[in-house]
Parts: C-alpha cells; sequence; structure tokens
C-alpha cells in the first residue's frame, strides 16, 4: 500500500498560495465595469397570498435600473433539488410559505440605491394560518402549505420482525431526543456576478455544485442549457448550504434584463435568513438487547421539519433512516421517517445529512442499554459493530472495508492512554467525564445513480491538465484529484493543473455533497488518466518494440518494464514481439522520455486525452421495506470525548476529543486532519452552543453575535486517528472523511457530560441553562 | 455627500483617497482601491474576516471610517507577502494545512502578525485567545495555531 509517490502524501494544497496572498477571486470579489448591484425584497410574513406588488417607486428612484417580479420569470418560477417547489419570485395570488420568500429584484447602480429601492416596493399580503411545529403540520387540522398536505415523504424500513423480537430481549431502553435547528454559518456569505456576452450568460458563484446551478438557471430563464455558463468563484465555505440555489437565478434573470453585469452579495443576516439549515428532528427510538448485549431489535420514528420548501429534505431523512440503527447489525429493525412542510425556514442538507440526529439517538441508546446490562460502552460497540459479512437495516451486505472495529479498539486504546483517570482531575465544582460516539457513512447519494466525469488531457510538455466538475468548497479536492492523476502518471503535482466546476468547459461533476468527490470524482480522474496512459503505453511500447503491458511510467519515462529489460531473452523476445507487430527491430533502447512519446502520439494522430466516468453501484429503496444497496462503500468513525461540567456556572468544557476514522486510503493526510479536526469542531458547536432559535417563523438568531459558533478558546486538542481500510472499488482504496468528521461528535459529548454528572440529555444543545436547571432538579 | 481627502501610508506606500464621510475602511479598501483579499463576513465585527492593522493593532475594518484611517498606516494582506516572497506566517499557514476555503485567512493572517509583533513568544492559549474573534468554520482552528506556533518558535516549515 506504501509504495505510493504522491497518493498517501501531506502535499499541500494547489490553491493555498493564492488564499493566503488574498488572491483567491471570491464572487464578491469579482468586479466589472459598469456594473451593478442587486437586492432582494422578501416578505416578511411566513404565510400568505401575494396580492400585489407596486414597483413604480422603486423603478423611478434615481439610479434604478431594473425591478423585476414574478411576472418577469420567463421560465418554470422553480427551482429546487429534488422538489421543484421553490418559486424564484412569487407571483401575484400565489403563496408565500415562508419569510425571506422573494418577491421582487432590483439593480441600481450602487448597492446604496438598492438598498433604498428596497424601502419603496409596496405588497399586499393575504396572510394564512401558518403552522410551524412538524408535529401539528402532520394532523389533518394544521393549515397546509400545499394542496397534497404537509408531509412531503416517508421512508420506511422494514427487516425482520421488530414486534416479535422486542419479547425476546433482556433489556429495551425507549426514548425520545430531539435535535435543533443549526446553520451553516460558513465565514464567506452567498454571492455571485452574472454577465451577457452575445447570448451567453456566465454566472461566477459560490456554490458546491455548478451543473445543478446552470440547469435551475435555464429552466427558469427559458434558455437553452448551452447558453449558460456557471463558474464556481473561490467559495468560502459550503457545508451543505451552498447546494441550493441563492443568487443565481436571480442575477441571470437581471443580466439578461439589463444587459450589464449585476453583482449580488448576501448579508451575514440575509443569508442566515434564506439559507438551508440542519433539519431540526424528533427522534423517537425503542432499542433491545439480550442479556449479553448483542441487539435484537430497534424501532424507530423520525421526524424532521424541512420547512417551507424541500430542498434536500426527503434525501436527509433517508439518510437518517437508512443510519439509523447506527454501525451495528440489528435483525429486527422498524424504522419510519418523515419529512414535513412547516412555514419554519427551509432545511436541507448540512454536514452529515440527517445522521448526526440519528447519532445522538443511537449512541446515547447504546449506553443506556450498556449501563443496564453492566458492560462497559466500548463493549456494548465491539460486540455489535458491522463487520464483513454483516447485513444492514436495509438489507445490504457489507463484504470488505468496514473499518468500524477498528477505530473502536484505536479509539480505546488511546483514550485510556490519553485520559486516564478523569475522576482525579475533577477539581471542586468541576466534575469531569469521557464519553463515546460511532457512526457510519454511506458515501454518495443515497440509493440514487450519482455519477461524475471527468477529462484528463496530456499536453505536448508532459504536463496534465485536469478538467472536472468537482466543487472544491475549501475540503481540498483540487488537491486530492491532482495527487490521484498525479500518481497514476508518475509524475509530480507540481505538473497538474486542475480546472473545477465550470460548466463551459468541464463535465458534471454532481454536487460536492455526501462526502463522495474523493470517491467517485477521484475515481473519474483515475478512469481518464488511466485512459490517456493507454494512449502511450500503446505508444510506447510500439516504439520500444514490446507490448504494452511490459511499459512502465514514471519520472516523465515510459520503460520497459524492471524484470523485463533484465531478462536475457530480451533481445529474442522483442525482436519477435516486434515481428508480431510487424515492426523492424530499428532500436534497442529500454525507455522513450514522456515529451517524445507525446510527439509520437501526436504524429500517429493519437489524442493523449481520456475520459473518465463513475457511478457508484447503487440500487434504489424499496418505496414498501426500504430493502436496498444504498450505497456502494461507508465510511466508518469513533470518537471518544473527555469534558469538564462546571457544575456551578453549569458550563462544558470538552478537554480533548480523540478521532478514529476509516476513510479507506488516506490520499492525503493533512488534508483528512483538517477535516477532522474542523468537523469535531462543528459537532462541539452542535452539542453545546449552536442552535437558530425561531419565532413563528422568524429567526430570532439572525447574526453571528447570537447564533455561537466555536471560537479557538472553545476547541479541545482533537488527536486524529487515521485508519485506513482499503475500499477495493475506491480510487487507490480511498472512501470519504467530510461528513463523517462532525457525525458522531454530539453524541460522544453527550455520553461524556452523562458520565461526568449523570444527567442524559435528550436535547441539544446541551446549554449551561439546562445543565443547571437538571442539576437543580435533582 | 461632501468628499474628503484623506492621506494615510496603505502596505508601505502613501496614499491617497477621496472618501465620503460614512464610507467605512472595508469598502474603500475593496472598491475604492481594488484590494480585495479583505474579506467581508459579517459587517458587524463578529466574524474578524476583515481585520487589517491600523498602526500595527488589528481592527475589523467593517467598523471603523475610511477617514479615521487618515494620518496613519494601514496593512493589509496585499501588504503582507508576495508570490516570490510569502511571509512566514503565510508559509506557515500552507505547510501546516492551516488554509481550507481560505475566506477567513486574510484576517486571521493579519490577527496573527499584530500578535507576534507585540508579543513574539505567546503560547498556545495566548495565540487561542487572540484570534478568537476570528471565527473559521473550517478547520478547528488547531492547524492555525501550530502555524502561528511554529513561526514564533522560529521553526522551519
Amino acid at each position: 500500500m506504501s509504495d505510493y509517490r504522491v497518493v498517501g502524501q501531506s502535499v499541500k494544497k494547489i490553491d493555498a498560495v493564492d488564499k493566503v496572498l488574498g488572491k483567491a477571486q471570491f464572487a464578491a470579489d469579482i468586479q466589472f465595469d459598469n456594473m451593478l448591484y442587486a437586492k432582494v425584497f422578501r416578505s416578511t410574513v411566513p404565510h400568505g397570498i401575494l396580492r400585489s406588488i407596486n414597483i413604480a417607486k422603486a423603478e423611478a428612484l434615481a439610479g434604478v435600473v431594473s425591478v423585476l417580479s414574478g411576472k418577469d420569470v420567463p421560465g418554470a418560477n422553480s427551482a429546487g433539488i429534488i422538489v421543484k417547489d421553490e418559486p424564484v419570485l412569487v407571483k401575484i395570488n400565489e403563496k408565500i410559505r415562508k419569510i425571506g420568500d422573494p418577491l421582487a429584484l432590483i439593480a441600481a447602480e450602487t448597492e446604496e440605491i438598492a438598498e433604498k429601492a428596497l424601502e419603496l416596493i409596496e405588497v399586499e399580503i393575504e396572510e394564512l394560518p401558518a403552522v410551524f411545529d412538524p408535529l401539528a403540520a402532520m394532523t389533518e387540522a394544521a393549515p397546509k402549505l400545499y394542496d397534497d398536505g404537509n408531509v412531503l415523504a416517508v421512508r420506511k424500513i422494514r427487516k425482520g420482525d421488530s414486534q416479535d423480537a422486542f419479547g425476546q430481549c433482556a433489556v429495551v431502553v425507549e426514548n425520545e431526543y430531539r435535535t435543533q435547528m443549526t446553520e451553516h454559518s460558513y465565514i464567506e456569505p452567498e454571492a455571485g456576478v452574472a454577465r451577457l456576452d452575445g447570448d451567453v450568460l456566465t454566472i461566477w458563484v459560490s456554490t458546491q455544485n455548478t451543473h445543478f446551478d446552470a440547469k435551475e438557471v435555464a429552466r427558469n430563464l427559458k434558455i437553452g442549457l448551452d447558453k449558460v455558463r456557471v463558474i464556481q468563484a473561490a467559495t468560502g465555505g459550503g457545508f451543505g448550504g451552498k447546494l441550493d440555489i441563492s443568487v443565481q437565478i436571480h442575477l441571470g434573470l437581471l443580466a439578461m434584463r439589463t444587459r450589464r453585469p449585476v453583482k449580488l452579495v448576501y448579508s451575514r443576516t440575509e443569508s442566515i435568513i434564506n439559507s438551508s439549515k440542519r433539519h431540526p428532528c424528533i427522534v423517537k427510538m425503542k432499542t433491545g438487547a439480550d442479556n449479553t448485549g448483542k441487539l435484537l431489535a430497534m424501532e424507530c420514528t423520525i421526524i424532521g421539519d424541512t420547512g417551507a420548501y424541500a430542498s434536500y429534505g426527503p434525501g436527509t431523512l433517508t439518510r437518517s433512516a437508512v443510519h439509523a440503527t447506527g454501525p451495528y447489525e440489528v435483525p429486527h429493525v422498524t424504522i419510519d421517517a418523515y419529512t414535513v412542510y412547516t412555514n419554519n425556514p427551509t432545511a436541507g442538507a448540512m454536514r452529515g445529512f440527517g445522521v448526526p440526529q440519528v447519532a445522538f439517538a443511537h449512541e446515547s441508546q447504546m449506553d443506556i442499554l450498556a449501563e443496564k446490562l453492566g458492560i462497559s460502552p466500548l463493549q456494548i460497540r465491539l460486540q455489535n459493530a458491522f463487520r464483513p459479512g454483516a447485513v444492514t437495516a436495509t438489507g445490504a451486505e457489507l463484504t470488505q472495508s468496514v473499518g468500524i472495529v477498528p477505530t473502536l479498539e484505536q479509539t480505546g486504546a488511546v483514550a485510556k492512554t490519553l485520559i486516564g483517570d478523569t475522576c482525579a482531575a475533577a477539581k471542586g465544582t468541576k466534575k469531569r467525564g469521557v464519553g463515546i460516539g460511532s457512526m457510519w457513512y454511506g458515501i454518495g447519494n443515497t440509493g440514487l445513480p450519482n455519477p461524475a466525469g471527468a477529462y484528463v488531457n496530456l499536453l505536448d510538455d508532459g504536463t496534465v491538465l485536469i478538467l472536472t466538475g468537482c466543487a472544491d468548497i475549501g475540503q481540498g479536492s483540487d488537491t486530492t484529484l491532482a495527487q490521484i492523476a498525479a500518481e497514476e502518471f508518475g509524475i509530480n503535482i507540481e505538473d497538474i493543473r486542475v480546472v473545477s466546476a465550470d460548466t463551459g468547459v468541464t463535465p458534471d461533476g454532481g454536487a460536492s455533497s455526501a462526502s463522495r468527490q474523493t470517491y467517485i470524482s477521484g475515481n473519474a480522474v483515475r478512469l481518464a488518466a488511466q485512459a490517456a496512459k493507454k494512449v502511450l503505453m500503446e505508444t510506447a511500447a510500439s516504439m520500444l518494440g514490446v507490448t504494452p503491458g511490459e511499459i512502465v511510467i514514471g519520472n516523465k519515462v515510459l520503460s520497459v518494464r524492471n524484470d523485463y529489460a533484465q531478462s536475457p531473452a530480451l533481445t529474442d523476445c522483442r525482436t519477435e514481439c516486434r515481428r508480431d507487430l510487424g515492426l523492424t527491430t530499428r532500436q534497442k533502447e529500454l525507455s522513450v522520455g514522456l515529451v517524445n512519446c507525446i510527439a509520437e502520439c501526436r504524429s500517429t494522430g493519437k489524442l493523449t486525452m481520456g475520459h473518465g466516468w463513475f457511478n457508484p453501484d447503487t440500487t434504489g429503496l424499496n418505496p414498501d421495506n426500504g430493502q436496498g444497496k444504498p450505497y456502494a462503500t461507508y465510511a466508518f468513525a469513533t470518537q471518544i470525548a473527555e469534558v469538564e461540567v462546571d457544575i456551578e456556572s453549569g458550563e462544558i468544557e470538552v478537554i480533548q476529543i480523540v478521532a478514529a476514522h476509516d476513510v479507506g486510503k488516506a490520499v492525503n493526510p493533512i488534508n483528512i486532519e483538517g477535516q477532522i479536526e474542523g468537523g469535531c469542531t462543528m459537532g462541539l458547536g452542535y452539542a453545546l452552543t449552536e442552535e437558530i432559535k425561531v419565532n413563528a417563523g422568524k429567526i430570532l438568531t439572525n447574526n453571528l453575535a447570537t447564533y455561537l459558533i466555536p471560537t479557538a478558546l472553545d476547541v479541545p486538542e482533537v488527536h486524529s486517528m487515521i485508519v485506513e481500510e482499503p475500499e477495493e472499488t475506491g480510487p487507490f482504496g480511498a472512501k470519504g472523511v467530510g461528513e463523517p468528521s462532525l457525525i458522531p461528535t454530539a453524541a460522544a459529548i453527550a455520553n461524556a457530560v452523562y458520565n461526568a454528572i449523570g444527567i442524559r440529555f435528550t436535547t441539544l444543545p446541551i446549554t449551561p441553562e439546562k445543565v443547571l436547571a437538571e442539576l437543580q432538579s435533582l | 455627500m461632501n468628499k474628503e481627502t484623506i492621506c494615510f501610508i496603505l502596505n508601505g506606500q502613501k496614499t491617497e483617497v477621496d472618501v465620503e464621510p460614512t464610507l467605512l475602511l472595508v469598502d474603500m479598501l475593496r472598491n475604492n482601491l481594488s484590494l480585495t483579499g479583505t474579506k467581508l463576513g459579517c459587517g458587524e465585527g463578529d466574524c474578524g474576516a476583515c481585520t487589517v492593522l491600523l498602526d500595527g493593532k488589528m481592527v475589523n475594518s467593517c467598523l471603523i471610517l475610511a477617514r479615521q484611517v487618515d494620518g496613519h498606516e494601514v496593512l493589509t494582506v496585499e501588504g503582507l507577502g508576495t508570490y516570490d516572497k510569502l511571509h512566514p506566517l503565510q508559509d506557515a499557514f500552507i505547510a501546516e494545512g492551516a488554509v481550507q476555503c481560505g475566506f477567513c485567512t486574510p484576517g486571521m493572517l493579519l490577527s496573527a502578525k499584530a500578535l507576534l509583533d507585540e508579543n513574539p513568544q505567546p503560547t498556545r492559549t495566548q495565540i487561542a485567545r487572540h484570534i478568537s474573534g476570528n471565527l473559521c468554520r473550517c478547520t478547528g482552528y488547531a492547524k492555525i495555531i501550530n502555524a502561528i506556533e511554529k513561526v514564533a518558535k522560529g521553526q522551519p516549515v
């Protein structure tokens, strides 16, 4: 495994120099002559019907160039990743379903003028009764957001007979868990610039999926997809929140109308109000085991509030359902997951995609079971953890690259040394505790085809151009993909340039979501590189008088394989071989330079270019029982957290986290550590401080002073441990890590808090107020 | 509005700009002077992405009026290093993996510089406290602190 040259090395991120110099161009940094500035006029009511809109005064304001409303949307006037339910601009007599729904657009000579014009737009909205509680929304009597009712999707998983199996359990634990709405809080708010050149509309935007964006723009502007080019600008974080449409279509409409470049940059508050959120979930979970701790049955109902629009909601709740057992084999399972519309802010994809919610539940359940049975939390997990041959709740057999056991064993061992006797460290009002959390995570979209393509072009001087649709949002995919191609060609990463996420030139890579790009675009790039390499190998073989199988490539040289070159029979063989190929034995060289070989390709009419296409092997889930093979491969992880709870103030400090992640093969270890440290930190925020508070559909925590993400003072020491259980179908064995890094953290912290003070919290976040209230009620 | 001319040292160069009295420093840098390395993340002083150095001290350029820098010295990321000669902090941020999305990076670098100029040998806790006004959502801060510590200790990066 270790004989790779570039894969497995912590090479420097290829975009880092531009970023430390402040030269990386984010969308808000793009400036064009004659550019206009856009603002969006939005609804302040959560549910209603737009009866009229008067833009005359806004249009009359000096410096305002264009004001558009719903009637100006030429195309579908609907956007959405799974369901096209979100209006681009609400039309007259159509529905408003949440605060922030866009009603009009303004383009003006300056941002200040555009802002002033917002105040001049007048609307009449007939308010409708609204519903903000997902349980209430599921009742017949609830106000309906859509004619079909408020339950958007139900995902059922049935395996075995859970009802019968509970009768055989020695211990059964049943609890209801509630998790909060959270915000991605990327530091860069949404931004974009659009420009019309001839009849081609180009949009530079902060995004996780340019190819989706282009399709939504084309549908809504009613123009050909060939006339839309979406280019990802440097993107200041995404975490799932930049998968939805934000500024793209609005910019397109204004640029088409004004025929001038237009820029739209969200303020922080606008970003928080309008971007999708992590689903707040109610998770009712019943788990049973025999008297040895072997899990026998689980029943689980999950209700996810997806707010006013679907976004990734049904996909998120499906993923919750599929992962609800945790990384454990449970023979009898009944799971129902509901995606429910309300008039709350839209919830969609956020790092973990529905799994952190269920991980909080299943990991709490495991600890409660262990305590009842008198066994350790580590033991009950080891006893039930997936091993090769295990069958998941959806009936998928895990055959290889099943790394949950090593993550348990390694974190367990390291935590013992690092954390030692935590009780001894506790002083005065401070109590220490240790908790464990494990997770599994399917790589790629759930039970759906989700292919990625790539082109790899070997240039005349032996350098390489990769064209990939994969958006690098900071996680480092450009670097990872370059490493994969470099390894394949045996060249250095400095000789590779990556052009990513530009619909004008790159093939569709699908979304940078679901921790899928290393595995899927990584495979696409590798296959493309192999295709280009094949042309080279064949040409070199012909030049050297051997067969392509006898050629190796490295250090910009194609050579006859060592074992073969050293063989005494070489000359004879080569002669024969060349005769077989109809060639004369005109040379005795054992190698040819890469550049010469490329030149030979050219002169013989061959292009040294390859395309690769990879679609993970999945099957759809049966709608009645959820059976199927939703993913081709899974990542696994275990984290152990040490916390200190101050019983006087209720404050919880996370002292350290030991985090072991099975990533298949670590293509770039330092980047993976960065993902783990960043994920643990976001998970810490999820556990302790972060909550989007909503009152009657209105977000109260609409800035970074009230929505509290961890600062440098809040983070624990994170001990990252990379576990490599190579995935047979992964590029060099790689899987993914982006989301797994966050998933078990909150669960581990909650279990550590229980260990410290004996109080089990079933709701997140665990704030000092909640801790004090519980302590006082003891 | 009446514009006034302000004169200050920007990244070592004497600079004159005609500014409106309400113009913010961040907007002058980004819009009037096209120095877009300084990022705007919240406009309320909460995130630190717009951090620049004013007479060597870090400030949120979204909370300062452009006219307040009249007669003073401002350092932005554009004055920190170049492609040919990166500042040691820039080298360290790259080598230590402290850069992910890069949006907080310019502000973080200037914050780090202000610290090291004042306290060349900070502890990890002092570093963490100093950069606690610069939010990063990607890295979890560990590698940023590592990078600053490496430079402080004069270790090769």
